[in-house]
């Protein structure tokens, strides 16, 4: 029977064209209108140490979650037999090279000594010998794997001969052989495989005829010796175009598309792509008429990043800078004088696991608080945090409305998970895009008083256009001059942030905060990327019998507290369960200081990785029904 | 041209210490603005932290006030975002070459088109005195408990270094020599610094202007000296650099001020942007328009060919 979804994992070390995989067989499968989504996991290495892709395909939904154990597993090394052992689901299929046979776990010197070690542990609890031979044999008949040994080096020396390429040349299509092979396995067509070649290689000819002859002919000898196991069944999706893009990338898109005009960075991962994606899109010109155009500023540090953005900012361009956690940290005074200076700038925020530099190509969720507190003194500032691809898109437009409507920092926070994984996305609303630049002005004259007390938001002429402001990061009067006069400070303190309030009242809740599902058996408390493994946690769970709901955080500051103190209230202290890629529970402390509303049930996964469905549905199961009040995950290497 | 000179006052009363070199500096820079005849309202006057970066509410032209040390990538910001605005940044020693040294070295290499006004007295004149980095070792200004024991750093030659094309020293009690030197900086293409030797009549009684007085002279007075490069060649940059170096090195009995190197033929940062993407050069991108009554100026038509690299077309066959 042709399946509707299908999960696999690419392994290999880091260098050797996993992601070139799994992009080819990302770009086949949604030409044939299939739904993707692949995170990448990686260490913070360039080469040689283990990565993998970690894909989900649907024919009928749009995938937004990951879980395990895989149906299809292709892997070029050694290393990642041994680390993915027991990810493999009964019945699945392993495609690996069968050279790598004789060697044992134990000369595997990439290999971290604490995963090592316990995956001896489990070996010895299996009865599993040391060497990859030792593991597919207990896969084979211990867990009715089936087992497709491919020979990498037959394989690549037939390359070598018949395109009289070096060793070195020819282990580039080590990526190849694993896409060639799951594709015979799922049964892709030979067109919508060319297809994803020519995408993945556009204009490289000599490579894509490679590809394409390499990839054809295990195709077919794979398909004669296996035929087609994991055929899917044809798309249901009903879409005629799809994005492929990355978390970064649909960021730079809603950045460039909400009239983004300046953006500054300071390399760190994983929010550096986004900025990279931005520079490759410098000029907007479609079909030769000039739309305008970006300025990608590279910048010393994250201290120079978040000044030059607010510069920009003070002269009406639509500015923004994105960091991570360490250059969060940076630019955190600089913050202050935003909110000070009532300054527009858009920090999009990449959090990935700290503390310190804690694990750079990890994820978390772990500097929530941060931002909303960082920074001395008393200011307002908007906080909101994006959960899959099209939240992302629209909160990266949104998030520069907020900063001009209310004159204000505003962070957008995300998480590596969102940002390093590959999605299949459609083509944004137009209908749900507005710019809205608030008071900006760009005609004014005289000398202006650019902090007019007599609205809490005042007009803006930007730098430039005709009127004269000042601006410091002092107490200042209405023209921006340094006052210390005590009722003064009262006043523009109060001017500040009662803008906090009227952001409070104008956002609506039902956007700040979104409420999945209406079963009152358990609630989950989430936030960012855990939104897709609790909606699909949902669902298996009802399946078990248990009825539960899904409250996605989306706004932190203004906080949604009306809504989300009726639904909690509605639900019980017993039955909310806090969902969180930290230690901390950060969103639920962030809660109850908003509304006063006490949770004591957490699921919590601090190890980088994401959250994967059937962990969490365990987990619930724990709590819900076994009276457990946290659980910690781990799942995942 | 005195009334001139008005246009560029504000009503703010300057606090600074009777006597400190600051007023000079702001004279000076409120008659180069008259008679550049700069229009305020294009014109952007970006500071730091200290007493020195309190200039810009004392001179009517637009003010940001910024970071202790960020005043550089503030002003490059605005700069960029809007090519047409005169900058001028003002900071303090303790600012610019302490906190601020690696945004004071990251703007030479890019050459933005910015002047940079250094107010040099030897101390972190606000915080009560302490050494600032051009403060020399062994020296004990007033607040100190003991002797400095850092070495100095030479504005002048950090400057030349990290790639400024203007490169000064004023006195801020020769206003209108420091005039001129501020007029020629704003005029020149590129990144401009002016290291000007400042008295700080409260804590620096090492420093002071009977200190300066008779060890001052000027390089233009100076027989021969030409510190323009007038031909780009290697040659006559490496020789205009060599002596610029060589005066930079110079203080004791004799401190020179004037102009020590201009090589106008470096492109500024601007233009090197433009030349990747002249879109760049034709409307700054601070001006714009993005959106016609909240309609994005992208619309789903232009996404779509925009990014047309990132689009599947579905074919289910
Ligand atoms: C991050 C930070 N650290 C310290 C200070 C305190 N501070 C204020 S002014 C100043 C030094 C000013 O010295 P300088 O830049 O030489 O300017 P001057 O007052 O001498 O003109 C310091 C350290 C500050 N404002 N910000
Ligand atoms: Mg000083």
């Amino acid at each position: 029977m042709p399946l509707r979804d299908l999960l696999l994992l690419i392994g290999g070390p880091q260098g050797s064209g996993m992601e070139t995989s799994g992009q080819i067989l990302t770009s086949a499968l949604a030409r044939r209108g299939y739904g993707v989504l692949s995170d990448r996991e990686y260490y913070s290495n360039i080469v040689g140490r283990h990565s993998y892709v970690h894909m989900r395909i649907s024919s009928h939904t749009i995938p937004r979650s990951l879980t395990y154990p895989v149906h299809l597993a292709g892997f070029v090394d050694a290393e990642s037999v041994f680390t993915h052992t027991f990810d493999i689901a009964s019945g699945g299929w392993l495609i690996y090279d069968a050279g790598t046979d004789p060697t044992k776990i134990t000369r595997i010197p990439s290999m971290e000594p604490q995963v090592r070690d316990r995956l001896l542990g489990k070996y010895r609890e299996h009865g599993i010998g040391e060497t990859v031979k030792d593991v597919i044999e207990y896969l084979e008949k211990e867990k009715g794997v089936n087992i497709v040994p491919l020979s990498f080096k037959l394989i690549l020396n037939m390359l070598r001969q018949k395109y009289n390429m070096t060793l070195g040349q020819a282990q580039r299509f080590r990526s190849t052989i694993i896409f060639a092979a799951m594709a015979a396995l799922l049964g892709l067509d030979a067109d919508s495989v060319s297809y994803g070649i020519e995408r993945r290689f556009r204009g490289r000819e000599k490579v894509i005829e490679m590809n394409k002859f390499l990839a054809s002919k295990l195709i077919e000898e794979i398909r004669s010796d296996y035929g087609t196991p994991l055929a899917l069944e044809p798309s249901s999706i009903d879409i005629d175009k799809l994005l492929i893009a990355t978390g970064n990338d649909v960021v730079g898109m809603g950045k460039i598309v909400g009239g983004l005009r300046f953006q500054s960075y300071y390399p760190i991962t994983p929010a550096a792509d986004e900025s990279t994606f931005l520079e490759s899109h410098e000029s907007l010109v479609v079909d030769g008429e000039k739309k305008g155009n970006i300025l990608v500023f590279q910048t010393e540090d994250e201290i120079a990043a978040i000044a030059s953005a607010i510069g920009a900012g003070l002269t009406g361009a639509r500015s923004a800078t994105a960091t991570s956690g360490p250059g969060f940290s940076l630019m955190v005074e600089a913050l202050g004088w935003a909110g000070m200076n009532e300054s527009p700038v858009v920090i999009t925020y990449y959090q990935r696991g700290g503390p310190s530099t804690g694990q750079p190509t990890r994820g978390s969720q772990s500097d929530l608080l941060f931002t909303m507190f960082a920074s001395h003194g008393e200011f307002p500032r908007i906080v909101l945090a994006s959960g899959d691809p099209e939240e992302a898109f629209y909160d990266a437009i949104n998030a520069m409305n907020y900063a001009e409507r209310y004159q204000v920092p505003v962070i957008h926070l995300l998480d590596k998970f969102l940002a390093n994984s590959t999605f299949t996305v459609p083509i944004p609303d137009w209908g749900r895009i507005r710019i809205d630049r608030g008071k900006t002005i760009f005609k004014a004259e005289g000398d202006f008083k650019r902090f007019d007390k007599s609205e809490p938001i005042s007009p803006r002429p930007v730098i430039g256009s005709g009127a004269i402001t000042w601006y410091t990061g002092d107490e200042h009067d209405e023209y921006g001059h340094i006052t210390e006069d005590p009722i003064n400070r009262v006043e523009m303190y109060e001017k500040r942030m009662k803008k906090l309030e009227i952001a409070d009242k104008e956002i609506p809740e039902e956007e700040r905060a979104k409420l999945y599902g209406s079963g009152k058996d358990f609630l989950l408390l989430g936030w960012g990327f855990v939104k897709g493994a609790a909606l699909d946690a949902l669902a298996v769970l009802e399946e078990k019998g248990l009825k539960g709901a899904y409250l996605h955080l989306r706004m932190f500051i203004p906080y949604p507290s009306r809504m989300v103190r009726e639904i909690l209230d509605s639900y019980g202290a017993e039955r909310v369960i806090a969902v969180e890629h930290n230690i901390m529970a950060q969103a639920s402390l962030a809660t109850t200081m908003n509304t006063g509303f006490k949770i004591g049930r957490y699921i919590l996964k601090y190890t980088g990785r994401p959250i994967y469905v059937m962990e969490l549905v365990d987990a619930v199961q724990r709590i819900v029904e076994g009276g457990e009040d946290k659980v910690v995950l781990t799942y995942g290497e | 041209m005195a009334s001139n000179v008005a246009r560029y006052k504000t009503d703010v009363w300057s606090d600074w210490c009777p006597g400190c070199g600051d007023f000079g500096i702001v004279a000076a820079m409120q008659k180069a603005f008259a008679e550049l005849d700069l229009d305020p309202a294009q014109t952007v006057v970006v500071s730091g932290i200290g007493c020195s970066s309190k200039t810009p509410h004392f001179i009517h032209a637009n003010g940001v006030h910024t970071l202790h040390g960020r005043a550089i990538p503030f002003a490059t910001g605005i700069k960029l975002a809007n090519p047409r605005l005169t900058v001028v940044v003002n900071g303090g020693d303790g600012d610019l070459l302490g906190i601020g040294a690696g945004h004071f070295v990251a703007v030479g290499r890019r050459n933005v088109d910015i002047t940079v006004i250094l107010h040099n007295n030897q101390v972190y004149g606000l915080t009560k005195g302490q050494a600032s980095p051009t403060l020399r070792r062994w020296e004990q200004v007033k607040s100190l408990p003991r002797p400095n024991i850092q070495d100095a750093v030479n504005p002048i030659a950090l400057a030349i270094a990290s790639g400024y094309t203007f490169v000064a020293r004023g006195y801020a009690l020769w206003v209108d020599h420091l005039k001129e030197l501020i007029k020629a900086a704003i005029r020149h293409k590129g990144t401009a610094l002016i290291d000007v030797l400042q008295p700080c009549v409260t804590y620096n009684n090492l420093y002071t202007a009977d200190f300066y007085k008779g060890r001052l002279y000027k390089l233009e007075e100076e027989p021969g000296w030409d510190p323009i490069v007038h031909e780009p060649s290697i040659d006559e940059i490496d020789e205009k650099v060599a002596r610029a170096w060589e005066k930079a090195l110079e203080w004791g009995q004799r401190i020179p001020v004037g102009v020590f190197y201009v090589n106008p033929h470096v492109e500024t940062y601007e233009e090197r942007i433009a030349k990747l993407n002249p879109l760049y050069q034709e409307k700054p991108i601070a001006l714009q328009e993005i959106e016609e009554n909240g309609t994005p100026a992208i619309s789903r038509e232009d996404f779509i060919k925009l990014f047309n690299k990132y689009i599947v077309e579905v074919d289910r066959r």
